[in-house]
């Protein structure tokens, strides 16, 4: 009974003792980020404006009321160019790997090599593109930029999308092929629909990594301070990004310059949790 | 061990007339990597019955059942020999289109399968795999085959919805109408009810005695009682060897072979 009673006191403490390095731990990581959000919101938000989507970036102690339209537009054309590789070639390469190839001896090289690609640099990443398209095409461009951009996202979707076709029971696969249909429409038809929240999960954790990418855009798009009149075709040459024009900003002793940079980062923020709740709603509502 | 166990029982198959038959599996084998899952197998199957597999676990009914569609081609180191007629041709000849042949055979899960799409989708999919359908072919595809699931009452009014939003017993009964969109000759259900509650059981299994007058059906079940109540005929297997076949009234009630006799009594398994 004692004994009983001794080992029950010692489990409650263990248990309590436990809850509470959790709860610590948790309390830790969240005050963290809620002063990193809190700096932002309270420094970024004095900068937004109508100014900083409708004008360019400012010169140097310029009269001129700057803003970051070049800059905005610029990362959304990279960003969106790299995502759409990302995505293509992430999801076919992860599919290849859960469905088709992934227990051969070349497939094996493939997941590993994915994975060390999950963790290179960026910046070496930005060097290999800037020796592979920015040299040889005498320039910096916002092409070179996005393709910097999707080889860091591409292994991200990659990976995301091979667990969760993993997850996916095998039961579904067999019902497909059951009922006569090949192997490519099974994945394309039941097993896709089937992880589509999953899939969307992977582009977006693509997305939330290069929409803040600063060191491989230094070296393969640099920075436009104007935008193109042919604003459409801005990637053929330098083009401005909001990350690249918040680390050239930020260092500057500039006030103007100075809370640009803050009103970027805040918009980062904003860009990057904005996808993200509209993914989940969208899958949400898919699913009903 | 168990090889010689089963090595002394002489294996008794009474089959149906012979031109009754719309299958008949052959001395089959079948390998899972070097395991023998199976060994020389025969199993006659009557036209516009319900043909029943019992026996222990891991006695092999199932692996039988997923041969006669091919589905464990979907597994690199899964094999099959000997021979299975079916309408003139070898299933396990490597000329055979398993997606035709799974188009004319097809399968219903343990557990409910819906895929994650609406109900009426669910239904339609097979179909539209095997040629387009106008609009209204296809309403009348989808109703005849939920009816005949004895599904179409419950589900007539959300037909939109996702199928996943079923209970288990609908959802099974989805997957039965969905394997039967595509009128297929042979069913094959593999322990359709065993995540069933009782009264999705019965409703299933008045289904399946309904289906029988158009369709051939194979069902593996754990279930004796289930056995005896549906099938006409009934295969008792063990140790990957068909041990007793013959209708099922003979087989439950005066078994040839002891051991069929000893499962039936519950003496083991």
């Amino acid at each position: 009974m004692i004994a009983n009673q001794s080992r029950a006191l010692r489990r409650k403490a263990a248990s309590w003792l436990f809850t509470s390095a959790c709860l610590v731990a948790t309390v830790i990581a969240l005050t963290a980020l809620l002063l990193i959000l809190w700096s932002l919101v309270t420094q970024g938000v004095s900068a937004i404006n109508l100014e900083i989507f409708t004008n360019d970036t400012p010169g140097a102690a310029s009269q001129y009321v700057g803003g970051l339209r070049n800059a905005i537009l610029g990362s959304i054309m990279m960003c969106g160019v790299a995502m759409l590789i990302a995505i293509g070639v992430g999801i076919l390469a992860g599919t290849w790997l859960a469905e088709i190839g992934g227990n051969t001896p070349y497939g094996h090289a493939v997941r590993f090599l994915n994975d060390v690609l999950l963790s290179v640099p960026s910046i070496l990443v930005g060097l290999f593109i800037y020796q592979l398209l920015v040299v040889p095409m005498n320039g910096f461009s916002g092409w070179a930029g996005a393709i910097a951009l999707a080889i860091l996202a591409t292994p991200i979707v990659a990976r995301t999308t091979e667990d969760i076709l993993n997850l996916q029971p095998n039961s579904l696969r067999e019902a497909g092929m059951a009922l006569g249909a090949s192997q490519f429409v099974t994945i394309r038809r039941v097993i896709w629909k089937a992880a589509g929240a999953g899939l969307l999960t992977g582009g977006l954790l693509g997305f939330a990594r290069i929409s803040g990418e600063t060191a491989p855009l230094l070296l393969t798009s640099l920075n436009n301070q104007f935008l193109p009149e042919e604003w459409w075709n801005m990637l053929s040459g330098p083009t401005a990004s909001v990350p690249v024009v918040m680390y050239n900003f930020a260092l500057s002793p500039d006030d103007v310059w100075i809370k640009l940079a803050w009103g970027g980062a805040l918009l980062v923020a904003a860009a990057v949790l904005g996808i993200n709740v509209l993914g989940r709603w969208l899958a949400r509502e898919k699913k009903m | 061990m168990s090889d010689m166990t089963t090595n002394d029982i002489q294996s008794v198959i009474v089959p149906p007339p012979a031109d009754s038959l719309v299958l008949e599996v052959k001395k089959v084998n079948f390998f899972y990597g070097a395991n023998q899952a199976l060994h020389g197998v025969d199993l006659p199957v009557k036209r516009h019955a319900i043909t029943a597999l019992i026996g222990p676990s891991g006695c092999g009914k199932s692996t039988l059942l997923r041969i006669l569609n091919r589905i464990y081609d979907l597994y690199p180191g899964q094999r099959a020999d000997g021979q299975i007629l079916f309408d003139g041709m070898d299933i396990l000849s490597s000329k055979v289109d398993v997606t035709a042949l799974r188009a004319r055979v097809g399968m219903v899960f343990q557990k409910p399968t819906p895929f994650p799409m609406s109900i009426y989708d669910n239904v339609a999919f097979g179909v539209r795999l095997h040629g387009a359908k106008s609009s209204s072919e296809m309403d009348e595809i989808v109703e005849e085959s939920l009816r005949r699931a004895a599904l179409w009452d419950e589900v007539k009014d959300k037909l939109t919805k996702s199928g996943l939003g079923l209970s288990g017993g609908q959802q099974q009964r989805l997957c039965v109408a969905r394997g039967i969109a595509v009128n297929p000759e042979i069913l094959l259900l593999d322990e359709p009810a065993s995540a069933l509650d009782p009264i999705s059981t019965a409703k299933l299994e008045d289904t399946l005695e309904e289906l029988k007058r158009d369709y051939t059906i194979v069902i593996v079940t754990h279930n004796l009682q289930q056995a005896a109540r549906l099938s006409d005929y009934t295969g008792f297997m063990y140790l990957g060897k068909m041990i007793e076949f013959g209708p099922t009234a003979d087989l439950f009630v005066t078994p040839k072979v002891a051991k069929t006799g000893e499962y039936i009594g519950g003496r083991f398994g």
